[in-house]
């Protein structure tokens, strides 16, 4: 178990200054992912969770690992103001997970990002819709796949799944890779050995 | 329990039971959330009644009062005089049910206040020492030290103060020696410090401030900057004096004190509690308040100790208060409900198990055990998204089994499935049963409810 976390840290870590973006449909597990990543840096002081459309459902962010008491929940569903809440955030808390609101504007999340840069803040964004501009993340996070376990016909319940991303950005040193991850409900996500591959297209381009 | 009215008690309801033991020993118990903000507003007019008898009184908590009475004693010639001057005056304003400790120092005080019944009040404490040494070290307040006493064969404050102060110290620290200086009656003295001569800090405001919310930003700010002043001379403050002018001219204050020293949240919580009552009061004309706004507000500290703020190895000072810094000015901006820590309770439902308050405020005990087994409960992994509302879903079923789901414009089609499980709802609030299931699609696994013939959305497994 150790050794597959130390795997995937190596592969998704949370880099102090740096963006991670995570960009895909709701249901793909980019969300537990983010929260796993917060939880990497909850042990130096509060982590914030910018909640624009109120879902978060702290359960989630505890079984990942964030104790409740170091998790501060920020919901600000206005664009005008939200970069100013971002920012404010930045200067403040361990790491900051931020879904950005439709309306937010490419030069207000490049100041972000030069922001988290200046107070070495790693700063999660995750796009309620669409994307984010090209060359602002660091580590790009792209939702592929996902695949449940444990539910079968009307037996059974949600056990654990496969998820599967394509991460990309300067993190991953130009290349993109797949990365598959196996989640159980627990506070450790597993990296499933031997399936972190550069996708086909990009190796046949 | 926390709190019983004199009807449920009189119905068995006993402070101390869980919310489900009262409602077995009276079905028709009305329970309520704690609110100290508001009790704070309600207990305003006690304190105000015993503050005409006795000055300088020291609110602890809501519904806790501490007053030096030696100069009142003398004034209204003796101590069970001054205790049915007191209780006249509380009477008239709250009704019967108080109960009053009269000792040397204020835990030897709150103990005997405790033992004090409703058929006798008042529970004036003739030996100081004796009244100490026979109480059980539970009382101390501190679980971990009083079973560890109770293991050494020390059960009460009496055989805990014949220790010598120095083995106590060495074995139990300085949690061992607050046990110790508690057990002897020396809890009221605090290590003599030179207070600098004036570290109270003070805001002016124009135009006046009318909100509890604005009111409740200028506290943290002021309770911020007092900490950090005292910070800096290594002290931490027990005692605090809330004063407040209002547009009239007229000037209100309240002390507050607390055993432990204060902190920024409990300091900053004490002082908008105060403001709050004043503001209430004012509002509802229903006795003196701050008339026409607050214009000034100024925190004093005294009772200063050298017990500051120890702070954990890997936390350092400048990035706590970077953090209070930065959460209350996001306070500023999207308002106070709009940041927020979450706490764990019992229940079924993600929501259910979610007991949020607002960052910098102390957390509401939870209304349901989440020890408890909650049978029905899903287990993890737990949806990261939960909607505040249910949201409608179309699913297409086909004999009792759903087939498609319908996300934005598209159908997607259902690759497992589990339940339903059968939620039997708050049939006493109108709510009716409900059918949940775990669906599968190739876009991602929800939580549904399917209840009069309707399904809907109650979480996303992002």
């Amino acid at each position: 178990m150790a050794v597959a976390k130390t795997a995937l840290e190596d592969l998704l870590a949370l880099e102090p200054g740096r963006v991670t973006g995570l960009v895909g449909h709701p249901g793909f597990g980019l969300t537990r992912l983010g929260l796993t990543l917060l939880a990497s840096r909850a042990s130096l002081g509060p982590v914030a969770y910018l909640d624009v459309r109120g879902w978060l459902s702290p359960p989630a962010a505890w079984e990942s690992g964030i104790p409740p008491e170091r998790l501060i929940v920020v919901r600000c569903d206005d664009p005008v103001v939200w970069g100013q809440v971002a920012a404010n955030l930045l200067e403040g808390v361990k790491a900051v997970y931020a879904e950005v609101p439709g309306g937010a504007k490419p030069e207000q999340l490049r100041r972000l990002g030069a922001l988290a840069r200046s107070r070495q803040t790693p700063l999660v964004l995750r796009p309620v819709k669409g994307d984010l501009p090209s060359g602002l993340a660091h580590l790009r996070v792209e939702a592929r796949r996902v695949e449940w376990e444990g539910a079968d016909a009307g037996h059974g319940r949600l056990r654990r799944r496969r998820m599967v991303f394509e991460a990309s950005g300067k993190a991953m040193r130009g290349a993109a890779r797949l990365i598959e991850l196996e989640d159980d409900g627990t506070d450790t996500l597993r990296l499933v050995p031997g399936l972190a591959a550069a996708p086909a297209r990009r190796a046949a381009g | 329990m926390v709190a019983v009215d004199n009807l449920a008690a009189a119905a068995g309801v006993r402070i101390g039971m869980r919310r489900r033991e009262a409602e077995a020993v009276c079905p028709a118990v009305m329970t309520l959330v704690s609110d100290p903000g508001a009790e704070t507003a309600r207990f305003e007019p006690v304190a105000q009644a015993i503050e005409e008898i006795v000055p300088r009184i020291e609110v602890m908590a809501p519904g806790l009062v501490f007053a030096p009475v030696t100069g009142a004693v003398r004034y209204y010639g003796g101590e069970r005089s001054l205790a049915e001057r007191v209780a006249k005056e509380v009477e008239a304003v709250a009704g019967p049910g108080f109960l009053m400790g009269l000792a040397a120092g204020p835990f030897a005080a709150q103990r005997a206040a405790e033992q004090a019944t409703s058929e006798a009040p008042l529970h004036l404490v003739e030996d100081d020492a004796a009244f100490l040494a026979s109480l059980d070290v539970a009382t101390l307040g501190r679980e971990d030290l009083a079973s560890v006493f109770h293991w050494l064969g020390i059960t009460t404050l009496g055989e805990l103060s014949e220790l010598p102060r120095a083995a106590v110290v060495s074995r139990f620290g300085p949690d061992g020696l607050a046990a110790h200086r508690t057990a002897l009656g020396e809890d009221r003295a605090t290590s003599a410090r030179v207070i600098p001569a004036d570290l109270a800090v003070e805001e002016r405001f124009s135009p006046p401030l009318e909100s509890i919310e604005q009111a409740a930003f200028v506290a943290r700010a002021l309770a911020h900057r007092l900490l950090e002043a005292l910070a800096d001379e290594g002290a931490a403050p027990h005692r605090v004096e809330v004063a407040a002018e209002a547009a009239d001219g007229e000037v209100r204050s309240r002390t507050w004190r607390s055993a432990d020293p204060f902190d920024e949240s409990s300091l900053a919580e004490r002082v908008r509690w105060q403001l709050r009552a004043w503001l209430d009061r004012a509002r509802l004309r229903s006795g003196p308040g701050i008339r026409g706004g607050l214009v000034r507000l100024r925190i004093t500290p005294a009772d200063l100790s050298d017990e500051g703020r120890q702070l954990a190895l890997h936390e350092d000072a400048r990035s706590a208060a970077e953090a209070d810094r930065a959460l209350v000015q996001t306070q500023a901006i999207v308002g106070s409900d709009g940041v927020l820590q979450a706490q764990p309770q019992g229940g079924r439902d993600p929501a259910e198990r979610v007991a949020w308050h607002r960052w910098g405020e102390e957390a509401p005990a939870p209304v349901r055990d989440p020890r408890a087994p909650w049978p029905g409960r899903l287990p993890s992994p737990s949806p990261a998204l939960a909607p505040p509302d249910p949201v409608r879903l179309e699913v297409e079923w086909d004999g009792g089994m759903p087939t498609r789901v319908r996300l934005g414009s598209r159908w997607v089609e259902v690759l497992s499935w589990a339940g339903p499980w059968r939620k039997v709802g708050r049939w006493w609030e109108g709510e009716g049963p409900a059918d949940r299931y775990q669906i599968v699609t190739s876009a991602g696994a929800f939580l549904c409810e399917e209840r009069e013939g309707a399904t809907w959305m109650t979480g996303v497994y992002d």
